[in-house]
């Protein structure tokens, strides 16, 4: 595993909030990670940040309802560029428990619903990466 | 003061020194009571409890000011009740903008209502009406919102999700379908002042095909600078001299041509959640507040035409005495800013009328029936600080906008405090308390101190530009969530109190399908039926008054008129004003 984790933190289409995604943001940067905040963007916008930069880790954040519309075309879109296997992908935001389960279904790695500590999203981040090698 | 002018603060300092005071309290008693308290300080009181004196509350989005164990009239040794309280309806408004407060006009019962398209929250709006809300409070989606046609390719996989999708006038009129516009009070959610100026013109306009003339429309819309520029996360931004222009375009127009709306509720809510104190969060919609004023007054205009319909916007918390001083606090601090540095000489001008909505980051996910209870007495806090209108959070926050079941309830818990609890029958019922008193002084001068620092700046909008107000609510919810983490801030459910097992699942609301293509389908319907020459006409026109800095609400209206979409208005502003790169917050 090459020096520091490099995550790559987008929120996800137009969503306008921005407190959680910059709490972490802080919070991966304190434990030590490379963290590129790219603010609001599409799917295809986030792959192709994260190929540019390449980054280790993909985290997004919805809280306005489109986690499973965007959040599929963002796996989709990784699946396509080859990247699915290579980059880990973790969702934050708000909904519910039951489509936190659908987004590890359709391929997020971690998924944090609202409450979720800094330390529970460092840790997951670096086990997740720790396994994928 | 840096330039020679004076901050409000001075002015105020200024102007009320020297009023004669007749303080209430007996000299001879308050000596009595001082050494007897001091005594008892001594005896009666643990020793614990006397190095402990102070204790402070923490909790979401509070202001960490230290409390005492008990409050005596000591707290308030000079209070003149005049000069301090008045009575209700009488300055300094302290106890309540109208004599009878609530047994003259009971709190406006206003639910946010917002997802799907336009004929799905008709649907929930008839719903809340037919329960007993008194007002509509209709919330847009994130393409509405930022501005983005639902055909845009931007919009994709997001219309109709947290708000209403809403493209052009017909939206709004199939939104409204069926409501009597005439009858209901609407709070428009438009947000921002650029919003405002695109999507209240497609009300207008609607009420113009129904035949109804504007000045028999109430309501509100936001137009705050404060959630364009601040408090949102979007792809495009316009600089905000600019956006802070169109806040003031729309006051002007608005006041000007449909005279029973608000045309800004100050902000308040949005910045509070994104993470400040309750100080702080007045403080801004204060200085925002006298900086628009201040700009009208530049404009020609007189300080009573505007000030009799600013209104503010705030968020009520779980710090419950600390919710009901500061509305109180803000109250007489308004007051005494319209009379002393306006020179403002309607009564009306003098009150600080506010909508508030009970604070949805103080919600929990984990047992989100607790929820009920939190809100419950944020709520409760607001009417006993003497709110004018009031949403409720809903218990599901933390999941989804509200089922119906959840928003039945948000509207049972208003209802409930007006018609079961009685507190709603005498005024200003805390008012007098020694507590209440003292934290209300006590966050006056907070919030004060705190405009003074602003207006240093060079102002509310010098103030967004520098990047100050952004750093300091991200070193504000960093904190707050650091507090948290280490269990300062007890949440019940969470980090205290905390269930063993899983608890059964609530019931989360599904957004109805096929929202996306239908709104696409009505805009292709609208592109091909309208005329387009009046549409690019329009769009023409409202460029123009762009680069020209006219007050581009009249070409706006015209817009709407014409049938132009949000997205295609948006651009004209982008086109003329240039995009701005807010401060990176990190």
């Amino acid at each position: 595993m090459k020096g520091k984790v490099k995550v790559l933190l987008s929120k996800l289409g137009l969503d306008v909030h921005n407190r959680g995604i910059i709490t972490v943001a802080r919070g991966l940067r304190d434990a030590g990670m490379e963290v590129i905040y790219i603010g609001n963007s599409l799917p295809e916008e986030i792959i192709k940040a994260a190929i540019q930069e390449d980054a280790d880790v993909i985290g997004v954040s919805s809280l306005g309802g489109a986690h499973l519309t965007l959040g599929s075309e963002l796996i989709a879109e990784a699946k396509r560029e080859g990247l699915k296997d290579q980059i880990i992908f973790v969702m934050g935001g708000v909904f519910s428990p039951a489509d936190a389960e659908k987004l590890r279904q359709i391929g997020f790695d971690g998924v944090f619903l609202p409450g979720a500590t800094r330390q529970e999203i460092v840790s997951a981040i670096r086990q997740f990466v720790s396994v994928k090698g | 003061m840096a330039g020679g002018k004076s901050t409000t603060k001075e002015i105020l300092q200024a102007k009320l020194a020297g009023r004669e005071r007749v303080p209430l309290y007996n000299p001879e008693a308050l000596a009595r009571l001082r050494r007897e308290f001091d005594h008892w300080r001594d005896t009666a009181v643990r020793e614990q409890d006397r190095e402990n004196w102070y204790a402070t509350p923490h909790t979401i989005l509070g202001s960490d000011i230290p409390r005492e164990m008990l409050y005596t009239p000591l707290n308030n040794s000079d209070l003149d009740y005049t000069q301090d309280l008045g009575n209700s309806g009488q300055e300094p408004f302290t106890r309540g903008i109208h004599a009878n407060m609530y047994r003259g006009r009971e709190f406006t019962m206003r639910q946010l209502t917002g997802f799907g398209g336009p004929e799905d929250t008709n649907k929930r709006m008839k719903f809340m009406l037919e329960h007993g809300a008194t007002g509509l409070n209709p919330l847009f989606d994130l393409p509405t919102i930022q501005m983005y046609d639902s055909d845009d390719p931007i919009s994709r996989g997001q219309v109709g999700m947290s708000g209403v999708a809403i493209d052009s006038v017909e939206d709004m009129d199939l939104l409204f379908k069926d409501i009597p516009l005439d009858e209901v009070t609407v709070s428009l959610v438009t947000h921002y002042p650029s919003n405002t100026a695109i999507l209240f013109p497609m009300y207008l306009a609607m009420a113009e095909r129904r035949g109804i003339s504007w000045d028999k429309l109430r309501g509100s819309v936001q137009n705050d600078i404060t959630l364009e520029e601040v408090v949102r996360s979007g792809p495009e931004y316009i600089p905000p001299e600019d956006c802070f222009r169109i806040q003031c375009d729309n006051i002007e127009f608005i006041r000007g041509n449909v005279p029973q709306w608000n045309f800004i509720t100050l902000n308040g809510y949005n910045l509070r959640e994104f993470g400040t104190s309750g100080i702080t969060e007045m403080a801004v919609a204060v200085a925002n507040g006298i900086e628009s004023v201040e700009e009208m007054l530049r404009r020609g205009h007189n300080v009573d035409w505007i000030a009799e319909r600013l209104a503010f916007f705030w968020s009520p918390a779980s710090d419950f005495f600390e919710e009901v001083a500061r509305i109180r606090a803000v109250r007489r601090l308004w007051y005494k800013i319209m009379k002393y540095r306006f020179d403002a000489r309607s009564a009306r001008s003098l009150w600080m009328r506010c909508h508030v909505q009970t604070s949805g980051v103080s919600l929990m996910r984990q047992e989100p029936l607790n929820n009920i209870i939190r809100a419950a007495y944020h709520a409760l806090s607001a009417v006993f600080g003497g709110a004018q209108s009031l949403h409720v959070d809903s218990y599901d926050e933390a999941y989804s906008v509200p089922t119906e079941e959840a928003a039945l309830l948000s509207l049972r818990t208003q209802q409930i405090i007006q018609a079961e609890t009685g507190v709603t029958e005498v005024v200003d019922p805390l008012g007098g308390s020694f507590y209440v008193e003292a934290l209300t002084n006590d966050i006056e001068a907070r919030i004060l101190d705190e405009v003074d620092e602003i207006e240093r700046l060079g102002g509310y909008v010098a103030a967004i530009g520098k990047g100050w107000v952004h750093r300091k609510i991200a070193d504000y919810f960093s904190r707050e969530q650091s507090m948290i983490e280490r269990g300062d801030i007890k949440l019940v459910g969470y980090n205290v109190y905390k269930a063993h097992g899983e608890l059964p699942p609530i019931e989360v609301f599904q957004y109805p399908q096929g929202v996306e293509e239908r709104q696409k389908a009505r805009l292709a319907k609208l592109r091909e039926r309208r005329d387009n020459e009046k549409v690019n006409s329009a769009l023409a026109a409202l460029g123009e008054a762009c680069n020209r800095k006219k007050n581009v609400v009249p070409y706006t209206v015209d817009c709407a008129r014409a049938g132009c979409s949000e997205g295609e208005i948006f651009k004209v502003f982008k086109q003329a004003y240039g995009l701005w790169r807010p401060p990176v917050l990190w």
